[in-house]
């Protein structure tokens, strides 16, 4: 616990802290250079900035998309696998896994291929939405299926592996006790696998819910591809990465970290109760 | 005050990469105030986007005694990567390079500003550089009376047109903006796939609306904008775009897309920078030798006088934290890179900002026998700096905000005019967001 609790501390208790002192703080701005003890303003100059909502909409509108299916996928594919034994199993558990085992640089390079309408292998696709440049690929509109597609491809193999390493950890005396009482492969899936891995779709669930709050490199880069087509204040974390450079305004980008901190944290919260991540489930999956 | 101090400057690290923060925040116990200026002795430290980087070599070859550290940074205009470095250092009290090449001309708004002020006046530095310029070359320098930058080249808008294309099919060049539109969609009747200008890239805006002389970009003072759509020079700029978009003598794309050469091979005509010939024609788009040409900037119909925007044409800048011979070295440094023919007339794509140089280049043209009836092209680069339309870069990026308006807005199926009133609308946005009083 002593190791743990020092990482939390470092990492975590100690950063969080900081950042809230400092959004409580009157940030020197550009044009007004005064400082001093802010109270609560930098919170107000945040939810009050004409973008605060939107960033919000862009990021809660890829979460409703992506969630799902990523989940249904993992899950899906995970139980796919662990019903296909052998080597034929094996290696597709490979195969899912390379796109992800892929340097993010280079997996984002092969999307700019496929999203680009005079070099993609899909082309033909784009071309029969009428879409011939780059920019009419990649607009806003298109974004939350983008990033849609580009996260499910980029994350899915790693989960299946982990969902897969819960699947394994399941007793073979309860296959086997299923078996005698008649069930088939579906019901052993539905029925006795599926309920059994719940921490483990629980703990997916988390993890990717975390990794799309903090989108940030990949609509920075789809900006920088479609030559600033894409809002380069499209996520709530380039908000506040804004709000520190353009602006010059730390405690309002300190704000915005602590609000996003919120809001993660609450929804985190109500996946762990849900799930039973943490819960007496686990101890009965074992 | 110190307190205040250390805070705000480890805040932004803190949003982003938390725990860094900490150690930071232990080192940077003491900050210096940014009036104190320190001198390495000599040695000095620059930053220079890739382009510039053969100019940063060209003067460690002419000056082998000079210690330099030449950083390249990244290049990309708009980007905020060396914005973000300088936010910190202006907290931190330390870290500056001594010499920078601005990667985005409106890096010279935050640059100037009382908060950070990191460029320094050369008004007294380098009074004999200063007066080799034309003052409408430098006059983006030029910020409440002090020249706070150098140009690196000059960038103009002239009138750019494919000679072979019009000799061939007998059209008559315009001599004003009213005559471009309506020949540009003449022209897309009568050669569809033909077009007429870009609208896509972040310069887009400097090539229409500055030439229209239209108030996008007024600063009024250190924390007053004024930005007006609705003037009578806006809504020419916004009719003639209207009028061209409609009649398909426009693309969405910019002149910088991966995948614009295929458009670029048949632009026949648009205003651009004078940058265009050797960097889009000759070297990105690879247009044959002997077709394009350039003739001096459009007027507007009823002025007597032609009217023109300008396209970058990068600024160098020097610090305001150094002294003794860390100054002086990194004023030849800026001397060098502005003025000197061993960069600004062998290396250079660009038209020298600085005077005395500008023949030595132009008479490179000749030698290069790329455009087509060359005469007339430098005649063209040499006059457009005089028609350059007023334009003050801001806090904010202009040609950002033009880029994620106009171009997506056309896409997704608005008119020119809904496209002209989204950036409006966004460009009063961001001047509020940074903290402007927009008259």
């Amino acid at each position: 616990m002593a190791p743990y609790l020092l990482l939390f501390v470092v990492a975590a208790a100690i950063p969080i802290g900081y950042a809230f002192w400092i959004s409580l703080q009157k940030a020197p701005t550009l044009v007004n250079p005064q400082t001093g003890f802010g109270g609560f303003e930098s919170f107000v100059t945040v939810v009050t900035d004409y973008r605060f909502f939107g960033t919000f909409v862009n990021i809660f509108t890829v979460m409703i998309i992506w969630l799902p299916i990523m989940i249904l996928g993992i899950v899906a594919m995970a139980l796919l696998i662990h019903a296909s034994p052998g080597r034929f199993g094996g290696a597709m558990r490979f195969v899912y896994y390379i796109p992800g085992a892929l340097a993010g640089i280079a997996n984002f390079v092969l999307w700019v291929y496929l999203l680009n309408p005079s070099q993609s292998p899909i082309a033909f696709l784009w071309q029969d939405l009428g879409l011939t440049t780059l920019k009419e690929v990649v607009t806003t509109e298109n974004l939350p299926l983008i990033l849609t597609a580009m996260l499910f491809f980029q994350g899915l193999g790693t989960w299946i592996v982990i969902v897969n390493g819960g699947l394994n950890g399941i007793s073979d005396e309860i296959f086997e006790a299923a078996a005698l009482d008649g069930a088939n492969a579906w019901q052993l899936a539905w029925r006795i696998k599926l309920p059994l891995i719940r921490p483990w779709i629980g703990y997916a669930a988390l993890m990717n819910l975390a990794y799309g709050f903090q989108l940030f490199l990949e609509p920075y880069l789809m900006r920088q591809i479609s030559a600033g087509s894409i809002d380069s204040e499209w996520a709530p974390t380039q908000l506040g990465y804004a709000f520190a450079f353009t602006n010059r305004n730390f405690p309002a980008a300190a704000a915005m970290s602590i609000i996003l901190l919120v809001i993660t944290l609450a929804i985190g919260i109500i996946i762990v109760f849900r799930s039973g991540l943490f819960g007496e489930r686990e101890e009965k999956a074992r | 005050m110190k307190t205040t101090r250390f805070l705000s400057a480890s805040a932004g690290v803190a949003a982003i990469a938390a725990a860094a923060l900490v150690l930071s925040g232990c080192a940077a116990g003491d900050t210096a105030e940014t009036s104190a200026q320190t001198d390495s002795g000599g040695k000095i430290t620059v930053w220079v986007d890739p382009p510039r980087v053969p100019a940063a070599e060209a003067f460690q070859e002419a000056y082998p005694d000079i210690e330099i550290d030449v950083v390249q940074i990244d290049g990309t205009v708009g980007g905020k990567t060396v914005k973000q470095s300088f936010a910190n250092f202006d907290s931190a009290g330390s870290g500056w390079p001594d010499a920078i090449f601005f990667p985005s001309n409106d890096d010279i708004a935050w640059a100037t500003n009382s908060s950070s002020n990191y460029a320094a006046d050369l008004t007294d530095l380098l009074p004999d550089v200063i007066e080799g310029y034309d003052p409408a070359v430098l006059s983006f320098c030029e910020i409440d009376g002090q020249i706070r930058c150098l140009r690196n080249d000059a960038a103009p808008d002239v009138f750019w047109y494919n000679k072979k294309f019009f000799d061939d099919n007998g059209y008559t060049l315009p001599t004003t903006w009213e005559e471009y539109a309506d020949l540009a969609v003449t022209i897309a009747e009568e050669h569809p796939g033909k077009i007429s200008g870009f609208l896509g890239d972040a310069y887009a805006i400097n090539r229409y609306l500055q030439g229209a002389n239209c108030p996008t970009n007024d600063r009024v003072s250190e924390s007053e904008a004024h930005i007006d759509l609705s003037d009578p020079n806006c809504e020419r700029a916004t009719e003639l775009l209207t009028e061209m978009y409609d009649g398909g003598a426009l693309s969405t794309q910019g002149i910088f897309d991966g995948d614009a050469a295929e458009a670029g091979v048949n632009l026949v005509m648009s205003p651009g920078a004078v940058w265009w010939g050797n960097y889009l024609f000759r070297d990105t788009w690879q247009i044959p030798a002997g077709e394009m040409s350039a003739v001096a900037p459009l007027a507007w119909d009823g002025e007597s006088s032609p009217s023109t925007g300008n396209e970058g044409g990068g600024l160098w800048g020097v610090s305001s934290h150094i002294t003794g011979k860390q100054l002086e070295n990194a004023l030849t440094f800026a001397t060098f890179v502005a003025t000197d023919p061993r960069w600004q007339v062998d290396l250079s794509t660009g038209l020298p900002g600085y005077g005395p140089v500008q023949d030595a280049w132009l008479a490179k043209i000749e030698a290069d026998a790329y455009f087509a009836d060359i005469p007339t092209v430098q005649q063209a680069f040499k006059d457009a700096a005089s028609a350059v339309q007023p334009y003050a870069y801001m806090l904010y990026d202009t040609g950002s905000v033009w880029t994620e308006k106009v171009s997506p807005t056309l896409i997704s199926g608005g008119t020119m005019p809904d496209a002209i009133a989204a950036f409006g609308e966004e460009l009063v946005n961001q001047a509020e967001s940074v903290g402007y009083t927009v008259q």
